[in-house]
C-alpha cells in the first residue's frame, strides 16, 4: 500500500463492512437489512477498485465491478422483493434477544481479534492488520444464521458470511484467482435468486415465511 | 483429450435434454451418456495405471489415479440413477404430477449435476475445485424440491441455506491457503498458486499457522457437504424428499465427491503440519457422526430417512479412516466411497420404486415385501446386508481394512468407538428391514417388478460383491488413488 | 506535598493560572448545561410550533429552588441529603479535570478516561441511591430503570473513548485532545466514526433524552429519570438539577473536544481561553440543536427496547476499539 489516501480508503471500507454487520444484528426492520447490504457491497466494491488501481491489476478491477453488480444492486434488491411482499415485517422473536445478542457480537470482534493474530505474524502489513474485520464479519453472520428465524434474516446471515469470507479474502490476497472469485460472485448471487424463488413459493402455498412454523422434517 | 471428453458427455447430454421433449428415447440417451463416462472414467483409470496424468482445457484439469477413481464412482451411479430415472419420469407423467417440460428440466439438471461433480473431481486446482462443489449446491437446490410440495420446499431450504454456509468456510480455508502458500518465498505466483502440483511442491514449507486455521474451516465446511456432524442437519431432509434418482446420486457420490476435497487438502496440510492435527479434527467430526447416527436410527420411520443417517454413518467412518492416513487405511477409505455409493444408490433406487408401487415409504405401512414382491424384496434385503458391511460385500472388506488402519497408527481407541456405534446401527437397521422385509401377516400373490428395475440394480449388487471377493482389477488403482494424497 | 504540588504544576505555566481556567471550566458547565437543556427546549417548542421557555429558563429554575425550604420526606436517612452532593460534587470534580478549555487542565496526569467515566458513574449511583431511599414505588422503579440504562451505557461511553485513546496510544484525555489536533485526518478514520456513533447514542441515554426517556413527561409508566428525584424539593432539587445540566454539559463538551478540537487552548494563554470558551459553547450548541431536531422526529422507545439501542451503541464502540486496534 503506498499512497495514504488508498490505505485510508481501504481501512474505511473494512470498517464500514464490520459496521453492517453490527447493523443487520441491531435493527429488527427486514426492509433495513437491505440497504445494510447495499452499504456492504458498496464498501467492498471500492476496496476492490482501489487496491485494483493501486497494484495496477486489470482482473482486480474487473472483480470490482462484478462485486458492485452482485453484491450493492442485484443481490439487495432481489431480497427487497421478499420484503416488499411482507409489508412491516420485522423479526419479531429471535432465539437470542437483540441486546444479548449485540453483546455477544461484542464478543466475537473481540474473539476473532485474538484468533487472526496469526495471520498478521505472518505477513505483517497495514492490510493484513485489518483481517481481524473480516472474520468477525464472518461470525456476526452465523451468529444471525443461528438466532434469527425470518426466511429474510436468514438469507442475510449467509451473506454476511460471504461478506465477511470476501473482505478477508482481498485484504490477505488482494482477491484470488480471476476464475474462483469470478465463480464464488456468481454462486453467491444464483444462491440468493435460489432462496429468493422458495421464498416465494413459501408465501404463496404457506402464507408465510417464518421458518419456526416449518417443522414438519425434524427428529 | 480424454478428460475434456468426460466433462463434454454430460454437458452434450444435458443440451440434447434440453432442446427436445422428453421421451422415453431421450432417457436412453441420458444413460448412454453416462455409460460413456463410466467407459472414460476407466480408461482414466488405465492411463493413470500406467503412471500418465492426463491433463484437458490448457492445464485447468488433470486426472491422477485419485480423479480417475472418483470419475469411475461418479460414471456408475450415475449409470445406475439414470436408468431409474426414465422409470421415475414415466410414472411421474403418466400419474399426471408433472408434464413433459418438467422431465426435460429434470434432465438437464441432472446432467449439469453429473457434469459439476466430475468438473470438482477433475480441476487441477483447488479454487476451481471449490467452484465445482459450490455449483453442485445450485443444481440439486431444484432436484430436491422436484416435488414441489410444502416438505420438499422445507427440505430444499434447510439444504441450501446449510451448505452454502459450509462451502463459504471452505472458501475462507480456501482463501487462507492461498495466502500461505502466496508468502513461501520462491513459490508460483498469481492464479497457478492453487493448483495441486505446484501447491504440493511447497506444501511443507507452508506457514503452520494459517494452515492450522484454514484446515479447521476446511473441515467444517466441505464437511458440511460430506454430512458430518455438527453441520448435517439438511441431510436427512434432503435425501428423503429428493426423487430417488437424485437422492441416490446425492447420498452415493455427492457426498464422497465433497470428501475428495477434504482429502486433497488434507494431503497439504498434513505436509505442512504433520499428520496430527488433521488426524485429530477428522477424529472428532467422525465420531460425532457416528454418535447422531447410532442415536437417531432408530426412531426413524421413513425408509429414505434411514437411509440418509445411514449415510451419515458411512460418512462418519470414512473421517475415521481418513483420519488414520495410511495407504492401507485411504486405499480402504476409496473402496468404501465405491462400496456405499453402490450400495446407497441400489437401496434408494428401490426405495424410489417402492414409494412408487406400493404410494408410502413408511416403514410401518409396508410389511413383508419379500413375500409381496420377491425380486424389490430381495434386492433391498442384499442390499441392507451389503450396506451393513456383512461378507461378501466390499464394505465388508473396506471397513476391516479401515479399522485395521486405525489401529495401526494408534487410534484403536476410536476404531473400538465406531464397532460400538455400528453394532447400535446394525440393530437398528435390522429392525427396520425386519418389519419391511419379513413382518405382517398378509399373504397376497406376489407380483413382479419390471426388468427395467431389476436387472440394474441386481447389476449394482453383483458388482458390490464382486469387489468384496476380489480385488482385482483395482486393486492397483486404489493404491495408486492413495499414493496420490499419501506421502 | 512538595511532590503534590510539583505535580500539579507542570514547567512554564503558574499553578494559580491552572487551576483558574479549572474553576472557570466549572463555572461555564454549571451555567452552560441549564443553558443548553434550554436551548433544546426551546428549539423543540419551535419545532412543534409553540413559543416555549426562555432559554435561560433553568437558570431561573435554580435560583428559585435554591431559595426554597428544604422539605425531605419522613424516615429517609443521611443518604438523601448526601445523593445531590455526591452527584454535584463528582460532576464539578470531572469538569475540573476534563480538557474543555485548555489541553492543560489541573491534575492533567489525572484526567484518565477511566477516572472522568467513574466519576460519572458514581454520580449515577448516588442519584439511584437517593432514588430509593424514601421508599416510595416510584422512587424504586425510576432507580431500577437508571441502572437497567446505565449498566450498558457507561461501559459504552468507557469502551468507546477508549477507541479514540487506541489511536492516540493514550488514554489520558487531554493527551487524546492534543493527538487529534496534530492529526486532523484521524477525523475520517472508521475507528472514528464509529465511535462519535457510539458515544452519541451513549449521550442520549446518559441524559435522559428521547428516544431513552422523555424530559418532560410525568407518566408513571415511561418515566425514568423524573420517576428518581420525585421525592427531592428546594435546594436538594437544585442540585439535582445543576449536577444533571452538568453532567450533560460535560458529556457534550467531551464529545466535542474529542471529535473536533478546534479552538482548544493549547497555551494557557488568556486570549486562548476567550477563543476557547466561544468555540465551546458553539460546538455544544451545535451538537445540542441536531440532539433535539433528532427528539423532535423521533418518538419514545418502548422502555424494554432501550436496552437494544444501547447495546448497539456498546458493540460498535467495541468495533471501533477492535478497528483501532487493527488499523493502527
Amino acid at each position: 500500500m503506498r499512497s495514504g489516501t488508498a490505505l485510508d480508503l481501504v481501512q474505511l471500507a473494512s470498517g464500514v463492512v464490520l459496521a453492517g454487520a453490527v447493523l443487520a444484528l441491531w435493527r429488527r426492520d427486514l426492509r433495513a437489512l437491505t440497504s445494510v447490504l447495499v452499504l456492504q457491497g458498496a464498501a467492498l466494491a471500492t476496496l476492490a477498485a482501489v487496491l485494483a488501481v493501486e497494484g495496477g491489476d486489470v482482473a482486480l478491477g474487473v472483480v470490482a465491478g462484478v462485486v458492485l453488480l452482485a453484491k450493492a444492486i442485484v443481490i439487495p434488491s432481489l431480497l427487497a422483493r421478499v420484503v416488499r411482499r411482507d409489508p412491516g415485517s420485522r423479526e419479531t422473536a429471535p432465539l437470542v434477544n437483540v441486546p444479548a445478542s449485540l453483546v455477544g457480537a461484542a464478543g466475537l470482534v473481540v474473539l476473532s481479534y485474538l484468533v487472526a493474530g496469526r495471520l498478521t505474524a505472518l505477513f505483517p502489513d497495514p492490510l493484513t492488520r485489518l483481517a481481524p474485520l473480516g472474520l468477525a464479519t464472518v461470525l456476526i453472520g452465523f451468529f444471525v444464521l443461528t438466532t434469527r428465524r425470518k426466511a429474510v434474516s436468514q438469507i442475510v446471515g449467509l451473506l454476511l458470511v460471504d461478506n465477511g469470507v470476501a473482505l478477508t479474502a482481498f485484504l490477505l490476497t488482494a482477491g484470488v484467482p480471476l476464475l474462483v472469485e469470478l465463480g464464488a460472485s456468481l454462486d453467491v448471487l444464483l444462491v440468493v435468486v435460489v432462496l429468493q424463488v422458495l421464498a416465494t413459493t413459501m408465501r404463496a402455498r404457506l402464507g408465510h415465511v417464518d421458518l419456526d412454523q416449518l417443522r414438519e422434517l425434524h427428529d | 483429450m480424454l478428460v475434456t471428453a468426460v466433462l463434454a458427455v454430460p454437458l452434450a447430454a444435458g443440451a440434447l435434454a434440453g432442446a427436445l421433449p422428453w421421451r422415453r428415447a431421450v432417457g436412453w440417451a441420458m444413460v448412454l451418456a453416462n455409460a460413456a463416462v463410466l467407459g472414460l472414467g476407466i480408461a482414466l483409470a488405465v492411463e493413470a495405471d500406467h503412471h500418465r496424468v492426463a491433463g484437458g482445457l490448457d492445464g485447468a484439469l488433470r486426472a491422477d489415479a485419485l480423479s480417475a477413481f472418483m470419475v469411475v464412482v461418479i460414471g456408475t451411479i450415475s449409470l445406475l440413477a439414470s436408468i431409474q430415472s426414465i422409470r421415475y419420469l414415466e410414472a411421474e407423467i403418466a400419474g399426471g404430477e408433472h408434464g413433459a417440460r418438467h422431465a426435460s428440466l429434470y434432465s438437464v439438471l441432472v446432467e449439469v449435476f453429473v457434469a459439476c461433480m466430475l468438473a470438482a473431481v477433475l480441476s487441477a486446482n483447488l479454487g476451481t475445485l471449490w467452484v465445482a462443489v459450490e455449483a453442485t449446491t445450485i443444481a440439486t437446490t431444484f432436484l430436491v424440491g422436484h416435488r414441489r410440495n410444502d416438505k420438499a420446499l422445507e427440505a430444499s431450504w434447510k439444504y441450501v441455506l446449510i451448505c452454502s454456509v459450509g462451502i463459504a468456510l471452505a472458501f475462507f480455508g480456501t482463501v487462507l491457503v492461498y495466502f500461505a502458500a502466496l508468502h513461501v518465498p520462491g513459490h508460483a505466483t498469481g492464479a497457478s498458486v492453487l493448483d495441486w502440483t505446484s501447491l504440493m511442491r511447497a506444501s511443507h514449507r507452508l506457514d503452520p499457522g494459517v494452515v492450522r486455521l484454514a484446515m479447521a474451516l476446511l473441515v467444517l465446511g466441505y464437511g458440511t457437504k460430506v454430512g458430518l456432524a455438527p453441520m448435517h442437519s439438511w441431510l436427512p431432509d434432503a435425501h428423503s424428499q429428493a426423487p430417488a434418482p437424485v437422492s441416490a446420486l446425492m447420498s452415493g457420490v455427492l457426498l464422497t465427491v465433497a470428501f475428495y476435497a477434504l482429502l486433497r487438502f488434507k494431503a497439504v496440510a498434513d505436509a505442512a503440519l504433520g499428520p496430527g492435527f488433521t488426524r485429530g479434527l477428522l477424529v472428532i467430526v467422525g465420531l460425532a457422526s457416528l454418535l447422531v447416527a447410532a442415536s437417531l436410527l432408530l426412531t426413524q420411520r421413513d425408509v429414505k430417512r434411514m437411509l440418509a443417517y445411514h449415510s451419515i454413518e458411512h460418512m462418519g467412518l470414512i473421517a475415521l479412516g481418513a483420519a488414520a492416513g495410511t495407504t492401507l487405511a485411504i486405499a480402504a477409505v476409496l473402496l468404501h466411497i465405491l462400496g456405499h455409493g453402490l450400495a446407497k444408490a441400489v437401496l434408494f433406487l428401490a426405495s424410489g420404486e417402492i414409494l412408487l408401487v406400493e404410494g408410502t415409504s413408511e416403514i410401518e405401512k409396508i410389511p413383508a415385501l419379500l413375500t409381496r414382491r420377491p425380486l424389490l424384496g430381495g434386492i433391498f434385503g442384499f442390499g441392507l446386508i451389503a450396506l451393513l458391511g456383512l461378507p461378501p460385500f466390499s464394505l465388508f472388506v473396506s471397513e476391516l481394512n479401515m479399522i485395521r488402519g486405525e489401529v495401526d497408527v494408534g487410534l484403536g481407541w476410536a476404531a473400538g468407538l465406531s464397532l460400538v456405534a455400528m453394532a447400535v446401527i446394525f440393530a437398528a437397521v435390522m429392525a427396520h428391514g425386519r418389519h419391511l422385509l419379513l413382518g405382517g401377516r398378509r399373504i397376497t400373490t406376489p407380483s413382479a417388478t419390471p426388468r427395467l428395475v431389476g436387472i440394474p440394480l441386481v447389476g449394482g449388487l453383483v458388482a458390490c460383491a464382486a469387489f468384496g471377493l476380489s480385488a482385482w482389477p483395482l486393486q492397483p488403482l486404489l493404491d495408486a488413488a492413495a499414493r496420490v494424497v499419501v506421502r | 506535598m512538595t511532590a503534590l504540588l510539583a505535580t500539579l504544576s507542570a514547567p512554564g505555566d503558574p499553578l494559580a493560572a491552572r487551576i483558574g481556567i479549572s474553576v472557570l471550566q466549572v463555572a461555564c458547565v454549571l451555567v452552560g448545561g441549564p443553558l443548553l437543556l434550554g436551548l433544546m427546549a426551546k428549539i423543540r417548542a419551535r419545532a412543534e410550533g409553540r413559543t416555549g421557555p426562555p432559554v435561560t429558563q433553568g437558570l431561573f429554575d435554580l435560583r428559585k429552588l435554591v431559595g426554597k425550604e428544604a422539605v425531605r420526606a419522613e424516615h429517609t436517612s443521611a443518604v438523601t441529603a448526601l445523593a445531590p452532593l455526591v452527584l454535584v460534587a463528582s460532576a464539578a470534580v470531572a469538569v475540573a479535570l476534563s480538557p474543555l478549555l485548555t489541553t492543560r487542565p489541573v491534575l492533567e496526569t489525572s484526567a484518565d478516561v477511566f477516572v472522568v467515566v467513574y466519576l460519572l458513574l458514581m454520580g449515577s449511583v448516588a442519584l439511584a441511591l437517593g432514588g430509593l431511599d424514601a421508599g416510595t414505588a416510584f422512587g424504586g422503579l425510576g432507580s431500577s430503570r437508571a441502572m437497567t440504562i446505565g449498566a450498558i451505557s457507561e461501559p459504552a461511553l468507557l469502551v468507546g473513548i477508549l477507541a479514540l485513546a487506541v489511536q492516540a496510544k493514550t488514554s489520558n484525555l487531554p493527551g487524546i485532545v492534543t493527538a487529534t489536533l496534530a492529526h486532523p485526518g484521524w477525523l475520517a478514520s472508521p475507528q472514528r466514526i464509529l465511535a462519535l456513533v457510539a458515544l452519541v447514542v451513549v449521550v442520549i441515554a446518559e441524559t435522559g433524552r428521547i428516544p431513552v426517556d422523555n424530559p418532560s413527561t410525568h407518566l408513571e409508566l415511561t418515566m425514568v429519570h423524573e420517576a428518581m428525584v420525585l421525592e427531592d424539593a428546594g435546594p436538594d432539587l437544585a442540585l439535582v438539577s445543576a449536577g444533571e445540566a452538568m453532567r450533560l454539559g460535560l458529556l457534550l463538551a467531551l464529545v466535542a473536544n474529542l471529535f473536533f478540537p478546534w479552538g482548544v487552548d493549547t497555551s494557557a494563554s488568556g486570549l486562548g481561553i476567550v477563543v476557547a470558551l466561544g468555540a465551546l459553547g458553539a460546538k455544544t450548541a451545535a451538537i445540542a440543536a441536531l440532539i433535539a431536531l433528532v427528539e423532535v422526529s423521533t418518538a419514545k422507545l418502548r422502555l424494554f427496547r432501550v436496552p437494544e439501542l444501547l447495546a448497539g451503541g456498546f458493540v460498535l464502540a467495541v468495533v471501533a476499539v477492535t478497528t483501532g486496534l487493527v488499523t493502527r
